[in-house]
């Protein structure tokens, strides 16, 4: 009995769902985290069920929107909007146009369930589509945050170009995240300089190495510093920290947040002629950096899967400058303090920091990590859909856009 | 001179006299005592005496917009600095502006008093006073408003970072209150230039007609100082804001094709313009104001410094320091009830009022759905 149990609650399919105001039509969603794989990106698959007798001769449109904002609210003065929506698919799902459509397996499924009421569509996301990203607000900000998002929306209208009214609309946010390669990758990034003086010969040398590319959300960084002085003066300090770059394209604006740092005076002064070798731990989390405005995080729907934006993963033919949206990079910055007039020497050393791919073992590690937090929740919510549960679907109803969405 | 107030009833007895008989032709400045004649400059005496009619209808006008002016910067700062959704940097400039032009409202009590007499009361105090508030008002609203066009520009053109903060905000607040001092401070102590009644005499300003080096220096300067610099930050910064949100629609438009944003293409270029267009109104408003209330003044006073000055009867320099008062009075209408958020909350304290406006948590996303169908904002609305 218990085995049965727990096979129905991994062959069980998750559904997400959501309804009209008005409850005429009903969108379901096999995800909401769609991964660009870089070379390929998910499709987005859904379902439409609508009551036909309630259409009347009009059509069901559902549209891929994406929705950049990258000012506050609250500072739109003028007719200035900070905002800019743009439709990037569009389909009429009912009247069905392509009935020869490939249909994913969990349209399949879903279509088989729900009767001859429930239309399938299928959206791409554009190649150069940027991910979705949230730049935390500051604790006094009002308004929605800044950031890319993605929805999908359906309305019931006579044509394309008519408006929709908002009680036979419906709006299901979605995510576009990208994922870390298969691989890892053998290059270890590092970084060699020096720094000389006016009034004094000799030099301040320093080497960073990381021990890895690429990192996983919540993974130990390790910086190897090899620190050798042949000038005259001394280091009192070293300053490590990881850096996080955000360029906001359509600003054409960029900045930078530390999102974790480490000051050390341990071994300290470097005395000239000395050397010093000594490894720095640091973990980029976003929960430590909950209070710093403009951090960059992975576009989030829910309060519980915050984590820090992943870095941004341009396909092999392209240049990192073609990418759109908000482009987030990582660096780990380490600060040697030559003293009041010495200065200081600072280097930077890029490295990746993303998710594990689908599939890889790091990926089932980070799975397992996660269903242990969430482990009670399932349970929960598998006995409140029990019932619809004959088919191995388990319907999940679509959390509200926001909480200040109106009804 | 002596014999333009000869009348034997004497100042005091007019307002007895407006009642009880028919007026003797008199010429302008008349009814000023003798130790106070110095005020007034030659040019005014070759006038006859203004109607009284016009006195009142000057009066009549004031009150009005007296009250108007109460009314509008009175709610502005009442509802600015008492809720708190509108508690922002930027918004304390408006404040600021309001509370200028309730200084300026300060002139028109006396002005109506003065109207009622017919010459200044006070004499060279109440000119002074007068002249005080006038420029005082007169020099900070223009310079606030420049202010305001700064912070419109820096928030706009980089929406990220560029926002002033409250310190900043504060510091601009000072400067324009001493911008404004010099050339307030300077005549009423007499050390540069002086208040003088001009028009109808029941108004004051500082001296544009006195025939020497200093009068006309200091016109010049009032003339860069108080029009001149603050028209040009004005231009200047919605220029610039002007430029920036082109930029930025020219990049999300590049953004849009790398995506191969195709469906309402054109609907997408018209939205495009309106909101360029949308800000040129706005900015063209507010640059229109200005000049409508300080070129008045300004064309008087070098009128009055080098020009011709046949051409400055009483009647004609009374219209400047109208439209610099009732622009003053539409001043928190361009600036405040434009502001989605303060006319939420009016609606929210003044019900009976009938602002009809949503919350604008909820009137932004049912605009931004409708832009994004039919791209004509609040077609809902």
């Amino acid at each position: 009995m218990l085995d049965c149990l727990s096979l129905i609650l991994v062959v069980a399919v998750k559904v997400f769902k959501k309804t009209t105001p008005n409850g005429k039509v009903t969108v379901y969603l096999g995800k909401r985290d769609f991964i660009d794989h870089v070379d390929y990106c998910d499709p987005i698959d859904g379902v439409v069920v609508v009551d036909t007798e309630y259409l009347k001769g009009r059509k069901v449109y559902s549209q891929l929107v994406t929705t950049y904002r990258f000012g506050r609210e609250e500072d739109e003065v003028m007719g200035v909007k900070f905002t800019k929506e743009m439709v990037i698919g569009q389909e009429q799902v009912v009247p069905l146009i392509n009935s020869k459509m490939e249909l994913t397996p969990v349209q399949e499924k879903l279509l088989k369930k729900l009767g001859p009421n429930a239309f399938p569509f299928t959206f791409n996301f554009p190649e150069m589509s940027p991910s979705s990203v949230t730049l935390q607000p500051a604790e006094e900000d009002q308004g929605k945050p800044m950031g890319v998002e993605y929805c999908v929306r359906t309305y019931v209208a006579e044509s394309e170009d008519q408006k929709s009214h908002k009680r036979s609309s419906v709006t299901l946010a979605i995510k576009k995240l990208q994922h870390a390669p298969a691989s890892r990758g053998r290059r270890l990034p590092s970084s060699l300089v020096s720094k000389g003086f006016t009034f004094s010969n000799g030099k301040i040398s320093l080497e960073v190495t990381l021990d890895k590319e690429i990192y996983y959300h919540g993974e130990k960084i390790a910086a190897n510093l090899i620190v050798s002085n042949n000038s005259r003066k001394s280091v009192r300090n070293i300053r490590c920290m990881v850096v996080q770059h955000v360029e906001i394209t359509m600003i054409n604006s960029q900045f930078s947040r530390h999102v974790a740092s480490l000051e050390s005076r341990e071994g300290c002064p470097v005395t000239p002629g000395a050397s010093l070798s000594k490894t720095f731990y640091l973990v980029p989390l976003a929960r430590s950096n909950k209070d710093i405005r403009g951090v960059a995080l992975d576009g989030h729907l829910k309060e519980d899967d915050v984590n820090l934006a992943s870095s941004t993963l341009v396909c092999d033919g392209k240049c990192p400058a073609d990418a759109i949206g908000i482009v987030v990079s990582y660096s780990v910055r380490v600060k040697l303090n030559c003293g009041t007039l010495g200065g200081e020497l600072v280097t930077d050393v890029p490295f990746k920091l993303l998710h594990p791919a689908e599939g890889s073992t790091e990926r089932q590690r980070f799975n397992a990590m996660k269903k242990m937090q969430s482990i009670e929740r399932h349970r929960y919510e598998n006995s409140l859909y029990a019932n619809e549960e004959e088919d191995n679907i388990v319907f999940e109803d679509f959390a509200r856009l926001r909480m200040n969405e109106p009804e | 001179m002596a014999a333009n107030y000869s009348d034997d009833i004497g100042p005091m007895g007019y307002p007895m006299k407006l009642v009880s008989s028919e007026i003797v032709e008199h010429m302008l400045g008349w009814n000023i005592p003798e130790e106070h004649q110095e005020m007034v400059h030659e040019h005014w005496r070759n006038y006859p005496a203004v109607n009284k009619y016009w006195h009142f209808c000057l009066g009549f006008i004031y009150s009005l917009l007296m009250i108007i002016s109460l009314i509008g910067n009175g709610t502005v700062i009442w509802i600015f600095s008492t809720s708190k959704s509108l508690r922002s940097a930027s918004n304390m400039f408006v404040i600021n502006l309001a509370l200028f032009d309730l200084t300026m409202m300060l002139e028109m009590p006396l002005l109506i008093i003065n109207s009622f007499y017919q010459y200044p009361v006070g004499f060279q105090l109440g000119c002074d006073i007068y002249g005080i508030i006038g420029s005082l008002s007169g020099i900070g609203g223009a310079i606030t408003n420049a202010v305001i066009a700064f912070d419109r520009y820096k928030t706009i053109s980089c929406p990220l970072d560029g926002r002033i903060n409250k310190v900043q905000a504060y510091l601009l607040i000072l400067f324009t209150w001493i911008w404004a001092m010099p050339f307030t401070v300077l005549p009423a102590i007499r050390v540069w230039g002086r208040y003088v009644p001009e028009g109808f005499l029941t108004t004051c300003s500082f001296d544009y007609f006195t025939d020497d080096q200093d009068t006309k220096v200091f016109v010049g300067a009032i003339f860069i100082w108080s029009y001149g610099i603050p028209m040009s930050l004005i231009c200047f910064f919605y220029s610039q804001l002007f430029g920036a949100v082109r930029l930025h629609e020219k990049m999300l438009q590049e953004q849009a094709k790398k995506m191969n944003v195709k469906s309402l293409a054109s609907n997408k270029e018209d939205a495009n313009k309106s909101v360029e267009i949308r800000i040129a109104k706005v900015a063209f408003t507010i640059f229109f104001m200005f000049v409508c209330s300080w070129t008045p003044y300004a064309f008087v006073a070098l009128t009055g410094a080098y020009g011709d000055r046949s051409l400055l009867t009483p009647h004609a320099t009374m219209i400047p320091a109208v439209c610099a008062k009732v622009v003053s009075c539409i001043d928190p209408w361009v600036y405040a009830i434009n502001h989605p958020r303060y006319r939420a909350e009016l609606e929210k304290r003044i019900p009976w009022l009938g602002v009809r406006e949503q919350d604008p948590d909820t009137a932004s996303e049912r605009a931004s759905v409708a832009t994004a169908q039919s791209h004509t904002p609040n077609a809902e609305a």
